[in-house]
């Protein structure tokens, strides 16, 4: 009897528990969940945030509230999102830096891009360029590559150790050549000097360079992606000159490490639908963004195979911050 | 006669009731918060990105803009009545608005900076219609070399704001230099002077140090003295200027307009350098140059009217080419991809409407501000008898929000409580703020150009005068040296630093 009761009094106390799960995954959210930018209001992943965030807050019934926390490349942000409470509440909007690039080459890791999050869904590929001021006498890659190997040439990009600066680096190895990286404080002033002639060559993000690309004022060489981009079918990827070469920027939702999996389940499921949402697929299609809306499995995979592709890169170019 | 169908196009469209009714929600909110020390356009403009996916594109961009120049004239009220700029282009308008604030002539000094901004703006939008795509051309000339000689001749000028010792301005110089420093190398990624505080990686906040320097500083100088400032509130005088004071504004105003319409379009420190050369070429052409730093008319209607020229032609870059002149800039442009306008050369033939209902929604936005600006000096005025016990809460805390807005950033305000003390120390030994400032501003500029520059010259310094525009400015920096150090302007400056000891 005793025994029953207590079986009973636990099985009771598991459907309970059981229930309160339930319960929980199916109130969440039940208030506003901040999405954490890492850059500046403006820029190219705030831009992705922000219309993702509101379409993602109609599938929710809870505002998601962005908040930039701009600074130290996106680390700060990311700090800030990894340190934050795990109850899916805050969450974060990663790209290639903060989760590949950032803790390859910082000195001291001011957190671990795959220990201190939960992935919650790879949203967008945003492919990037390589673009020349129309007077530098090149029409195609190769010869590019041809005249950096003739006469001292320069690069510009949006700073030290951006996925740009990196392209840009994985480009000189593998095509053998030694181009100038000359460091702007972001694409704005970077694109400004290569449009002026002062720099005759850059590494841009697509969305970024695409108007100047239109209107002739660059001359796009090729794009960074293994495969041509559709809003640009004419321009070839530099992959056809360099076969194997890859680069692109990514955005991704993370959540801090520990997050109930209910939890995360219900944010990638609402930024699945957001991303199929045909205003947002219009958006992303000018943006020349490709979107993936992936599961947390595949996002997780993700994360590690760029860390895998990005190290020798890294090692190669020398490049470290501390 | 494109001009005028371009421009009668953009009225109509801005002229929608809808359209001025954005227009007027984002210069009365630009206003507020440019009043309200410390909360900057940047911070505003970023918290109301998201409510621009409802509207229109044009309406969005029309409020936008309003609310950046709006914070332009709001941002001189408090530079004037406590000493408190909250952008970089007020910090000149403090130095002599606020002493003619103490001196009783707040009214007068608000009026002159309304007008003197109503007019720049005017002509700078007519500017922007007419020139944009030249004008643009002219920008792009400027590569490392230029801006590197550019920043020189800043620097150059900046001994002329002092209005006391020389040698303590450019202490004053070489401090702010010093504290541009502070963050990242963009060329090798190592820190520099961040204490090993992650948080100052990207180098010290603008605002917070701005808001320290002056504005704590000079809550701390009155906390010392309540009484002074009793009597300072007591003698305000008529609103509107007089005659001979309109005549007096005249000059100033036109030469501001001038210097601020072309700094303004140079994207970075163009426009920032606007209101300090300003000041320094009314000073050199003043027959009272004594007078500045003591509450000089001209050494208000100069500056604030290249602030606000700067402030409408730095949207030059940003219409006709894409590109940011300044963080305000930035936003616009998220503002534009998030309602999927691409911004970049296309915008002025692909979308006429917008681009120039923007440049007539500026008019009639600079035309608001002022009608509602000129009654509104009253009231302003009128918050300077509010008991100071009461203010200075107020102001501390309202900045205190305002920093932390700008990055969310809590050592901000950290470097505000130590600026602060800095600016009280300073202003107990006779140092002054403003030289600091433009160092801290220019010096991260000099030292980033100067390093491209040689980059890019492969270690060849003659790069700077090979180049013309360089070596034309690097000419006019030696012309402005030589005329600070003539004897006869020392021996003049000296009479000053003896009378103001005395």
């Amino acid at each position: 009897m005793i025994l029953t009761l207590t079986r009973r009094a636990l099985m009771g106390t598991a459907l309970a528990f059981g229930l309160a799960g339930v319960a929980a995954a199916q109130s969440f959210p039940d208030r506003a969940v901040t999405l954490v930018i890492p850059f500046a209001a403006g820029g190219s992943t705030d831009v992705v945030g922000r219309i993702v965030a509101e379409r993602m807050s109609q599938e929710l019934g809870q505002q998601i509230v962005v908040q930039n926390v701009g600074g130290a490349g996106g680390s700060l942000g990311a700090q800030q999102v990894a340190k934050a409470d795990a109850d899916g509440y805050t969450i974060l909007m990663g790209t290639v830096a903060t989760h590949a690039l950032n803790p390859l080459i910082l000195k001291q890791k001011p957190y671990d891009p795959v220990a201190d999050f939960a992935p919650v869904s790879l949203l967008v590929l945003v492919p990037n360029v390589l673009a020349v001021n129309p007077e530098l006498p090149v029409n195609t890659v190769q010869e590019l590559i041809d005249l950096a190997k003739k006469e001292p040439l320069a690069y510009a990009s949006s700073g030290n150790g951006t996925p740009l600066h990196l392209s840009g680096e994985l480009f000189k190895s593998m095509a053998g050549v030694d181009i100038t990286h000359i460091p702007y404080k972001g694409s704005g002033p970077a694109l400004t000097d290569v449009l002026g002639n002062q720099v005759p060559v850059i590494f841009d993000n697509l969305p970024s360079a695409s108007s100047h690309i239109t209107s002739g004022k660059l001359r796009a060489l090729g794009v960074t992606t293994a495969e041509r981009a559709p809003s640009f079918p004419d321009v070839p990827a530099i992959a056809e000159t360099l076969p194997g070469y890859e680069t692109y920027s990514w955005n991704a939702l993370f959540a801090p490490a520990g997050t109930p999996p209910e939890a995360v389940e219900v944010l990638a499921n609402a930024a699945k639908a957001a991303m199929a949402d045909p205003a947002v697929v219009a958006r992303m299609g000018e943006f020349s963004a490709k979107i993936v809306a992936s599961g947390p499995e595949e996002l997780a995979e993700h994360v590690k195979a760029e860390m895998t592709k990005w190290e020798p890169v890294v090692t190669q170019a020398n490049v470290s911050l501390d | 006669m494109d001009l005028l169908a371009n421009l009668a196009m953009g009225f109509s469209v801005a002229s929608s009731i809808a359209n001025l009714g954005f227009c007027l929600i984002g210069v009365i909110l630009g206003t507020l918060i440019g009043v309200l020390p410390g909360i900057g356009a940047t911070a505003t403009i970023a918290m109301l990105l998201p409510i621009t996916f409802q509207l229109e594109p044009v309406s969005s961009l029309i409020m936008l803009a309003g609310i950046y120049y709006g914070a332009q004239y709001g941002g001189s009220t408090t530079a004037i009545l406590i000493n408190m700029p909250g952008e970089s282009s007020s910090a000149v308008t403090a130095i002599d608005g606020y002493q003619m604030a103490r001196k009783g002539r707040a009214g007068t000094a608000l009026a002159t900076a309304a007008l003197g901004s109503f007019f720049a703006g005017s002509v700078a939008t007519f500017l922007v219609a007419l020139f944009a795509p030249p004008l643009t051309a002219v920008a792009l000339q400027f590569g490392a070399a230029e801006y590197f000689s550019l920043m020189v001749l800043g620097l150059v000028m900046s001994v002329a704001l002092a209005h006391g010792s020389v040698i303590k301005a450019l202490a004053m110089v070489v401090l702010g230099l010093l504290l541009g420093i502070v963050g990242t190398d963009i060329y090798t990624g190592t820190p520099r002077f961040t204490m090993g505080i992650t948080q100052f990686a990207d180098g010290l906040n603008f605002v917070a140090v701005a808001i320290g320097v002056f504005g704590f500083a000079e809550i701390l100088r009155n906390l010392e003295d309540e009484h002074e400032r009793e009597v300072m509130t007591r003698n305000i005088n008529r609103l509107f200027p007089s005659r001979a004071e309109f005549r007096e504004m005249v000059g100033p105003i036109l030469r501001g307009t001038g210097i601020g319409s072309v700094l303004g379009i140079l994207p970075g420190g163009g426009a920032i350098l606007a209101s300090f050369a300003s000041y320094t070429m009314e000073k050199k052409l003043s027959k009272t140059p004594e007078e500045f730093g003591r509450g000089a008319l001209a050494g208000v209607a100069g500056p604030e009217s290249a602030n606000n020229a700067g402030a409408q032609t730095s949207f030059i870059p940003l219409l006709t080419l894409g590109i940011p002149a300044n963080p305000v800039m930035a936003l616009m442009i998220g503002a534009m991809i998030i309602q999927g306008i691409v911004p970049g050369p296309s915008v002025v033939t692909d979308q006429p409407q917008l681009f120039w209902g923007i440049i007539a929604s500026m008019w009639i936005g600079n035309l608001m501000l002022v009608v509602l600006n000129l009654p509104l000096i009253g009231l302003w005025v009128k918050l300077l008898t509010v008991p100071y016990y009461v203010l200075f809460p107020i102001i501390m805390a309202m900045s205190g929000i305002g920093v932390y807005s700008v990055n969310g950033n809590p050592y901000d305000l950290f470097a505000v409580a130590f600026f602060g003390l800095l600016g009280y120390v300073m202003s107990k030994l006779r140092f002054e703020p403003a030289p600091l400032l433009l160092g801290f501003v220019l010096g991260p500029l000099l030292e980033e150009n100067l390093r491209r520059a040689m980059i890019l010259s492969r270690g060849d310094p003659t790069t700077f005068l090979t180049r013309p525009i360089s070596a034309g400015l690097l000419v006019v920096s030696l012309i402005v040296m030589v005329l600070v150090f003539l004897p006869q302007i020392r021996k003049r400056r000296e009479e000053v630093f003896t009378e103001s000891d005395a």
